[in-house]
C-alpha cells in the first residue's frame, strides 16, 4: 500500500495497460475466430511481442541515460548477450532433430567438424541455468566494465565511446566462427521451450504475455528505483556529480548500480526477444542498433517511464509500416523524424507534453493562490531530463 | 677492298638462306603471326607463341605484347592478323613492323582470344626475346622475368648479356638470373657456392625458397654450408623488412584513419556535436570525385590525371556547404546539448545516405586512379605502393594546413576563442554565430576532401561513410577531445598497433584487441592521450 | 486526476499517431484489382546489403512485368510486393511473415546472405509457402519451402579449383570473410584439395572481417606465399563490399594474374562495375552466367533490362539469372499444378525444366537444387568477363557435400515416398544421423 501511493497513479496506470496487453492480445488471438472484427492475427502477436521487448530494453537505457546520465550506446550489448544465452538454450533444445541429426551439437558446429561442444555450452541446457546466465552475463560484463569505468571517473563521450568500443569489440568477436557461436548465421532454426513448441500460437501468446509482464515488472522496478532516497541521488549524479561528490556521496556506486541492473534488463529484454522473432546473430551487436535505442528513448522522452516505452513501440511501429509501404524512402522519413523531434520536442514526446502540462498547471495555481485556493501539493513526480 | 668481298660474301649467304626459311614456314615470324588468325583454341594459340619464341626473332616482341594485352585482331572475313587500337573504328597496324595500314570498322574483327597461361607464356617469351633491347626498362624486366624462369640452356645466353651489360643494376640482375640458372644445372659445386654466395645479397623470398632448396638437397657438404648460412642470413633480413614494412603499412593505415577523423577532430573535437552523419560527409567528397571524373571522362579526357586535384576543392565546397546547412537548420540549436546532436546527425546521416542511394543508385561506383596513384616501387624487400605513399603525404599536408589555420589565422583564433570561452567571445565583440557556422562547414569540407582520397582505395557507395565513423570516434576519443595533435598521434598509433597484430592473430583479433586497449587505456587516462587541461573541462 | 489527465492525453496522442499509421498501411494493400496473384520480393534496399540486392528487386520486377505482358498467370494477372528488409536480419524473418500471412502472397523470391536465409526458414516452414533463393551458397541444406537457384559448391568452388589444378597450381591461398558461406566452401576445398594430393603447407586458409577495407598485410602475404617457386593461385570467397579495395590493393602491389591469379566466387559484373579492371585482367571467377555469353535468350534479356531500367551501362549477373530460371520454374510448375497452391507448386516443381540464359535448359532436381553449367571467366579491361572453360554439360546441385564427412552419407529427394531434405544413406533413416549417434554416445 505504501509503495502504490510511493509510486503514485500513473506509474500503476501504465502497469495496468501492459498488463491489460498481457492478457488481451493473447485472448483476441486464440479466443476470437479469424473471422471476427477483433481478432488478433496470428502474425501480429510476435511482432507485438518484438515491440516490448524493445520497450524493455529503452526503459533499461532510460534508467542510466535519463536517470543517471550516463549515455551508453553500448546497450544492444547486453541486450544480445543476453539473448544469445536464451539462444544457447533453444539450441540445445533441438536435440537431434537438426539436419545432421547430432543430438549434442548444433548444425553449424558439425559442418564446420567440431567434434565436442566447447565448455561455456556446459549447462546451457537447463533452463533454469540459461534463464540465470541471461540476468548473469550481461550484469557481470556490466559490473566490471562499470567498475572500472566510473572509479576511473570516465565521463560523458568518452565513456559512450568505450561503451562503443565495447559493442563493436563483441560484434567482430561474435562474427567470428571460432567463437563457437555460429558466427554470422548465429542462432536460429529453434524448435521448442519449456517443451512447448516454439512455432504454436499459443506458445506465442505466452511469449508475448511474459514480455509484457517482464515489461511491467520493469516498469516498477524502475519507478521504484528513481523515487526511492537512490533514485534521488541518481538525479543529483546526474545533474551536478561533482557536487554530489563534495558532499560525501559516492557517485561511482550509483552509476554503478544502475548501469548493471540497467544491464540485466537488457538481458532480460533479449532473452524474451529471440524465441520471437526465431534467431539471434551478432549483427544486433552493432553500433547502430545501440544507437538506435537512444533514438527511441529520446524520441519518447528520456527521463520518464512512458517515454522510452512509447518511443520503442512509436519507432519500430514506424518502421514497419514505412519499410512495406515506401520501400524506397522509409529512411527519409525515419531521419526526417529523429531531425524533428530533436528540434521541436527536444524534451521528446511524453517530455513535451509533460512539460507544457507543468507549466499550464504551475499558471494555473499561481491564479489560484491569487484566488485563495491551494493546488494539489503532489507536483511533478516525474524529473526532466538535464538539458 | 677485304671488306666489299666480305660484305658481298654475306650477303650471299643471306641471299641462298632466306629462300630456305621462306620454305620452313613454322621459323618465319610473319607467317607465324598469321596463324594466330582464325578461331582457334587457346591450346593452338600457346603453340603458336612458343614457336615464335623458339624462332628467337627480337622483331616478334610487338606483336606478342599486343597479343598479350588484347589487341592482337584478326579480319572476320580472311583471318588475316593485325594490330588494333581505339574502339569503334580502329586503327590498324602490321603485327610484325608496326606501321599504320588502314582504319577499319571494329565489327569486322575478332580479337584473339588469350588466357593467362598465354600471357604467361609470352612473358617468358619476351624474357629471352628482349634481353638484348636498346631499351634499359624493358632489359631490366626480361632480367627479372629470366630470374623465375632461366633453365640452365639459358646460361650462355646470360653470359652473353652479361658482357654486353653497361647498366650496373641490369647486370646485377642478370648475374643473379644466371646464378639461379647455375643452381638448377649440373654445374660442378664450387661454380654453385659462387652462385650461392651472388643469391645471397639479392635476399628475397623466392630466392630464400630456391637456396633452402639446395641446402636440402646437396650432397657437397661445402655448399650444404654456403646455402644454410645465405638461408639465415637472407631470413634475417626478411625479418628486419617485415618490421620496416608493418610499421609503413601501420602509418598508411593510421593516416586514413587520420584523414577519416580529422574532420571530425573539429566538428566532435572542438565544437561538441556527437556528429554521426561525419561519415556522409566523407561520402559526399567520394561522389564528388566520382561526379567530376565522369564529367571528365565525357568532356575532357585530357584532365583525367589531374581530375583529384580538381575534385579536392569541390569536395571541401560540397561536403562544407552541406555541413553550412547542418548548422544553420540543425545544430545551432542545440549547442550545449552535444547527446542530442547525436540523435539529430543520426537521422542527417539515414538521410543523406538514402539521398545518395536515390541518385547515384546503390551499387558501388567507379572512381579511378590517375597513373601517379597507380602502382609501386621497391625498397628493399618492401613494395611501396603509390596511392598509400600519396595519401600519407596528403593527410600529413591536411594536417599540417589545419594547424596552421587554427594556430596562425583570424578565423582560427576566433574558433579557438568562442570554444573556450562562448561568452566571452562574444563579449570581445565576435560574431560567435558566424564562427560556429564555419566551424562546422570547415570540419564538413575536410571531411569532404578526405572522402577524394578514400575514393582512390576505398568502395565509393552509399555505405562508404559508415565504414569510418567508429574508427573516426576512437580515433578522436583515444587522441584527447579537442586536440589535433592528440587526433595525429592517436591515428598513427592505432594504424601501427593494429597492422602489427595483424599478421599474428589476424585481422579480426588484431582489431578486437584494438578495441580492448582503447578501453583499457581510456581507464587510465579519462580525457584521451592529450587530455585538455583547464577549469573549463569538467563544465 | 490530473495525472490521469496527463496520461489520458498521453493515450490521446499515441492513438492518433497509431491510427494514422494503421491507415496508411491499410490503404496500400487495399488495391482494387481483379484477382491478382502476389507475388513477395524480399530483397534489401537500404543498408550494407542494398549494393547487391536492389538490382535483383528490379529484375524481378522485371520478369513480372514481362509476363504480365503475356498475358499474366492462370489468366490473372502478377502483382509485386516489395518490401525493405533493411540488410536486418530478424527484419528478413518479420518481413517474409508479413508478406506471407498479411499480403498472401504465392511465393517469394529474395534473400542473399546465408544468415537472411537461414532467419526466414522456419517463418517459410511454419506457413509453408515458397521461397526462391538465387545465390550461391554453402550448401549444406535442403528445405521443402526452398528452391535453391544459385550454385551449390559443387557447381561453383571445384569446378574452380579443377580448372586451376590443370593450369598448374601446386599452391592455394583460401581468402575469405569470415562467415558461414567461406568457412564451409574452404573446409569442402580444403578436404578436396587434399584428397588430390595438395600438401597440408601448400594450403593456406585466412579470414578477414565483413567491409575489410585494409589489405597491405594480407596482400602482401600472398605475395610472400606465392614465392616459395610453385605456382600459386588464391581462391577469393571474400564477400561484396571488400572486394574493391582488396582488388585495388592486388592491382597496385603488382599482383598480376599471370603469377598469381585471384579465383572468385562473389566478384561478378555488378562488383567489376565499382573498379578500373584494367589492371585486373586474367584475375578469373567462377559462375554459371556471364553477361558476355553470346545466346539469343542472353541478348534478349539484356536488351530487356537494359530497356526497362532505362541505361544501357547497367549490367546483368549470375544472380539475375537464377531469378529468371527461378520465375519462369514457378510460373511453369503453377501452371502444371493449375493453382498457387504452394503444396501442388512444390510438388510440381520438380523436373520442371526451362531455358536459362546460356543456351540450355536448366532443371529442378527433386532436391531443390537446379542443373546449372559451370563457367570459368577471366575479368577484361572492359569489366565483363571472357569464358576460359566451361564444363561440358550440367552440373547438378549437390546440397550435401561428399567432401565432408558429417554430409557424406546425406542426399535429398521431395519426391514422395521419400520427401526428406536430408536422408541418410547409411542408416536408411530421414533426419540426419540421428538416433544411431544418440544411442553410441
Amino acid at each position: 500500500m505504501i509503495i502504490a501511493r510511493f509510486l503514485g497513479p500513473r506509474v500503476w496506470i501504465l502497469v495496468g495497460l501492459i498488463l491489460a496487453a498481457a492478457v488481451l492480445v493473447p485472448l483476441a488471438n486464440l479466443a476470437l475466430p479469424p473471422g471476427h472484427p477483433l481478432h488478433m492475427p496470428s502474425y501480429l502477436v510476435p511482432l507485438f511481442g518484438k515491440y516490448v521487448t524493445y520497450a524493455l530494453l529503452a526503459l533499461a537505457l532510460d534508467l542510466v541515460w535519463g536517470y543517471v546520465g550516463i549515455l551508453s550506446l553500448g546497450h544492444g550489448a547486453f541486450f544480445a548477450l543476453g539473448g544469445y544465452a536464451m539462444g544457447m538454450y533453444l539450441m540445445r533444445q533441438i536435440g537431434s532433430r537438426g539436419v545432421y541429426g547430432n543430438p549434442i551439437l548444433p548444425d553449424f558446429m558439425v559442418f564446420l567438424n567440431w567434434k565436442a561442444l566447447p565448455w561455456y555450452w556446459s549447462g546451457f541446457d537447463a533452463f533454469w541455468f540459461a534463464a540465470l546466465m541471461v540476468m548473469l552475463v550481461p550484469g557481470l560484463l556490466a559490473f566490471v566494465f562499470g567498475f572500472f569505468a566510473f572509479r576511473s571517473r570516465v565521463t560523458g563521450v568518452y565513456l559512450s565511446i568505450i561503451t562503443q568500443a565495447m559493442t563493436y569489440a563483441l560484434l567482430l568477436a561474435f562474427f567470428r566462427n571460432d567463437m563457437g557461436f555460429g558466427g554470422n548465421n548465429g542462432l536460429t532454426d529453434f524448435k521448442d521451450i519449456l517443451g512447448f513448441p516454439i512455432q504454436a500460437a499459443a506458445t506465442r501468446a505466452g511469449l508475448f504475455s511474459a514480455s509484457c509482464i517482464a515489461l511491467a515488472i520493469g516498469v516498477l522496478l524502475v519507478g521504484w528505483i528513481t523515487r526511492s532516497k537512490l533514485g534521488k541521488l541518481m538525479i543529483a549524479v546526474r545533474d551536478a556529480e561533482s557536487r554530489t561528490r563534495f558532499i560525501g556521496w559516492r557517485p561511482e556506486d550509483v552509476k554503478l548500480f544502475a548501469f548493471t541492473v540497467s544491464a540485466v534488463m537488457a538481458g532480460i529484454a533479449g532473452a524474451l526477444y529471440v524465441p520471437q522473432v526465431g534467431i539471434i546473430n551478432p549483427s544486433e551487436f552493432a553500433p547502430v542498433n545501440s544507437i538506435e535505442v537512444v533514438v527511441w528513448a529520446a524520441v519518447g522522452g528520456r527521463g520518464t517511464l512512458i517515454g522510452p516505452i512509447l518511443g520503442a513501440l512509436l519507432v519500430n511501429y514506424g518502421k514497419t509500416v514505412f519499410t512495406a509501404i515506401a520501400p524506397d524512402s522509409w529512411l527519409f522519413v525515419l531521419g526526417g523524424l529523429f531531425v524533428f523531434v530533436t528540434l521541436v520536442l527536444p524534451r521528446g514526446i511524453v517530455g513535451t507534453i509533460d512539460h507544457g502540462w507543468d507549466a499550464w498547471r504551475a499558471r494555473r495555481r499561481s491564479a489560484a493562490k491569487e484566488k485563495g485556493e491551494s493546488g494539489d501539493g503532489d507536483g511533478s513526480i516525474l524529473p526532466h531530463p538535464a538539458e | 677492298m677485304m671488306r666489299l668481298v666480305r660484305q658481298f660474301l654475306v650477303f650471299l649467304l643471306i641471299a641462298l638462306i632466306l629462300p630456305i626459311g621462306a620454305y620452313a614456314q613454322s621459323s618465319d615470324p610473319a607467317a607465324l603471326i598469321q596463324s594466330f588468325g582464325g578461331k582457334q583454341s587457346f591450346d593452338d594459340t600457346e603453340a603458336v607463341v612458343k614457336k615464335l619464341a623458339a624462332a628467337g626473332d627480337p622483331q616478334v616482341a610487338r606483336a606478342l605484347n599486343a597479343l598479350s594485352k588484347g589487341d592482337l585482331v584478326y579480319r572476320k572475313s580472311d583471318n588475316q592478323v593485325f594490330i588494333a587500337s581505339g574502339r569503334g573504328t580502329v586503327d590498324l597496324f602490321d603485327p610484325l613492323t608496326g606501321t599504320k595500314v588502314g582504319e577499319a570498322a571494329s565489327r569486322d574483327f575478332s580479337k584473339v582470344r588469350v588466357k593467362n597461361s598465354i600471357r604467361r607464356a609470352v612473358t617468358d617469351a619476351l624474357g629471352s626475346l628482349t634481353l638484348r633491347s636498346p631499351d634499359p626498362n624493358t632489359r631490366m624486366a626480361a632480367a627479372g622475368t629470366l630470374f623465375s624462369t632461366a633453365t640452365p640452356e639459358a646460361m650462355k645466353t646470360l653470359d652473353a648479356a652479361i658482357a654486353a651489360e653497361t647498366v650496373p643494376a641490369i647486370k646485377t640482375k642478370l648475374e643473379e638470373a644466371r646464378a639461379a640458372a647455375v643452381l638448377k644445372s649440373d654445374e660442378p659445386a664450387a661454380a654453385k657456392v659462387e652462385a650461392v654466395k651472388t643469391l645471397a645479397g639479392k635476399g628475397d623470398r623466392e630466392t630464400l625458397a630456391m637456396i633452402r632448396g639446395v641446402a636440402a638437397t646437396s650432397k657437397d657438404a661445402q655448399l650444404k654450408q654456403a646455402a644454410t648460412t645465405a638461408a639465415v642470413s637472407i631470413e634475417n633480413t626478411i625479418a628486419t623488412w617485415t618490421i620496416l614494412q608493418n610499421v609503413w603499412y601501420g602509418l598508411s593505415l593510421g593516416s586514413v584513419l587520420l584523414l577519416a577523423a580529422i574532420g571530425l577532430a573539429i566538428t566532435f573535437g572542438v565544437m561538441g556535436v556527437i556528429n554521426m552523419a561525419h561519415g556522409e560527409m566523407v561520402m559526399l567528397g567520394a561522389y564528388t570525385t566520382f561526379v567530376v571524373q565522369e564529367l571528365i571522362r565525357t568532356h575532357a579526357p585530357g584532365l583525367f590525371e589531374v581530375s583529384l586535384a580538381i575534385a579536392l576543392p569541390l569536395a571541401f565546397l560540397v561536403s562544407g556547404a552541406v555541413g553550412l546547412v547542418m548548422e544553420r537548420c540543425l545544430i545551432r540549436f542545440l549547442y550545449g546539448r552535444p547527446l542530442e546532436t547525436l540523435l539529430a546527425t543520426f537521422g542527417v546521416s539515414l538521410i543523406l545516405q538514402q539521398a545518395v542511394r536515390t541518385i547515384f543508385g546503390p551499387s558501388n561506383r567507379e572512381v579511378g586512379n590517375p597513373d601517379f596513384m597507380s602502382g609501386a616501387f621497391d625498397i628493399g624487400l618492401m613494395s611501396v605502393t603509390w596511392n598509400r605513399l600519396w595519401i600519407i603525404v596528403f593527410a600529413l599536408v591536411v594536417f599540417v594546413a589545419l594547424l596552421a589555420l587554427l594556430n596562425k589565422t583570424a578565423l582560427g583564433l576566433q574558433m579557438r576563442a568562442v570554444t573556450q570561452n562562448r561568452k566571452m567571445a562574444a563579449a570581445m565583440g565576435i560574431r560567435t554565430p558566424w564562427v560556429d557556422a564555419m566551424t562546422f562547414a570547415l570540419g564538413s569540407g575536410i571531411a569532404g576532401i578526405a572522402g577524394v582520397a578514400l575514393s582512390q582505395i576505398d568502395n565509393v557507395s552509399p555505405n562508404l561513410g559508415q565504414g569510418y565513423i567508429i574508427d573516426s570516434f576512437m580515433v578522436v576519443v583515444f587522441g584527447g577531445v579537442g586536440n589535433l595533435w592528440g587526433t595525429l598521434v592517436g591515428a598513427m598509433s592505432l594504424g601501427v598497433v593494429n597492422k602489427f597484430l595483424e599478421p599474428y592473430a589476424g585481422a579480426v583479433l588484431g582489431k578486437i584487441v584494438v578495441l580492448v586497449l582503447i578501453i583499457l587505456f581510456i581507464q587510465k587516462r579519462p580525457r584521451g592521450l592529450f587530455a585538455q587541461k583547464g577549469r573549463f573541462v569538467d563544465a | 486526476m490530473r495525472s490521469a489527465m496527463t496520461w489520458m492525453q498521453r493515450t490521446a496522442l499515441a492513438a492518433t499517431i497509431a491510427a494514422f499509421g494503421v491507415s496508411g498501411a491499410v490503404a496500400a494493400d487495399t488495391k482494387p484489382k481483379g484477382e491478382p496473384i502476389k507475388v513477395g520480393i524480399l530483397h534489401s534496399l537500404s543498408g550494407t546489403m542494398a549494393i547487391s540486392e536492389t538490382t535483383l528487386k528490379d529484375a524481378m520486377l522485371m520478369l513480372i512485368d514481362e509476363q504480365n505482358k503475356k498475358g499474366g498467370l492462370l489468366g490473372r494477372p502478377l502483382e509485386p510486393v516489395v518490401v525493405d528488409p533493411a540488410s536486418n536480419w530478424p527484419l528478413f524473418a518479420e518481413k517474409a511473415r508479413e508478406l506471407i500471412s498479411q499480403d498472401k502472397v504465392a511465393a517469394v523470391f529474395g534473400c542473399w546472405t546465408s544468415v537472411s536465409r537461414k532467419s526466414v526458414l522456419p517463418v517459410f516452414k511454419e506457413l509453408d509457402s515458397i521461397l526462391f533463393y538465387p545465390v550461391q551458397y554453402e550448401g549444406e541444406e535442403s528445405e521443402r519451402n526452398v528452391f535453391y537457384t544459385g550454385a551449390a559448391p559443387n557447381q561453383q568452388a571445384i569446378p574452380a579449383v579443377d580448372y586451376l589444378m590443370n593450369e598448374g597450381v601446386k599452391r592455394w591461398v583460401l581468402e575469405g570473410t569470415d562467415y558461414v558461406y567461406p568457412r564451409t566452401t574452404n573446409k569442402i576445398l580444403e578436404a578436396y584439395l587434399k584428397s588430390k594430393g595438395v600438401a597440408a603447407e601448400d594450403i593456406k586458409v585466412n579470414y578477414t572481417p565483413f567491409g575489410f577495407s585494409d589489405w597491405q598485410t594480407e596482400v602482401s602475404a600472398i605475395k610472400d606465399f606465392g614465392s616459395a617457386g610453385k605456382k600459386t593461385a588464391v581462391v577469393s570467397t571474400v564477400n561484396g563490399d571488400a572486394n574493391v579495395p582488396f582488388y585495388k590493393e592486388l592491382a597496385n602491389q603488382g599482383v598480376s594474374a599471370e603469377d598469381i591469379p585471384v579465383v572468385a566466387f562473389s566478384v561478378g559484373e555488378e562488383e567489376l562495375a565499382g573498379i578500373d579492371t584494367s589492371p585486373l585482367v586474367g584475375h578469373l571467377a567462377a559462375w554459371n552466367y556471364f553477361e558476355s555469353i553470346d545466346t539469343p535468350q542472353n541478348d534478349d534479356f539484356i536488351a530487356k533490362w537494359h530497356k526497362f531500367i532505362g541505361n544501357d551501362k547497367r549490367v546483368t549477373n549470375d544472380p539475375m539469372e537464377a531469378h529468371y530460371i527461378g520465375f519462369n520454374m514457378w510460373v511453369k510448375a503453377v501452371e502444371k499444378a493449375g493453382t498457387t497452391d504452394p503444396d501442388k507448386v512444390i510438388d510440381a516443381m520438380i523436373g520442371v525444366s526451362v531455358p536459362n540464359l546460356t543456351g540450355g535448359y536448366s532443371t529442378m532436381m527433386p532436391n531443390h537444387h537446379i542443373t546449372k553449367p559451370v563457367f570459368i571467366g577471366e575479368i577484361q579491361d572492359d569489366g565483363q568477363f571472357q569464358v576460359v572453360w566451361q564444363t561440358p554439360g550440367l552440373v547438378p546441385g549437390d546440397a550435401w557435400s561428399d567432401y565432408l564427412p558429417e554430409s557424406k552419407p546425406l542426399i535429398s529427394d521431395w519426391r514422395k515416398p521419400m520427401s526428406c531434405g536430408n536422408f541418410n544413406t547409411a542408416t536408411g533413416k530421414c533426419g540426419g544421423a540421428g538416433a544411431e549417434k544418440a544411442a553410441a554416445n
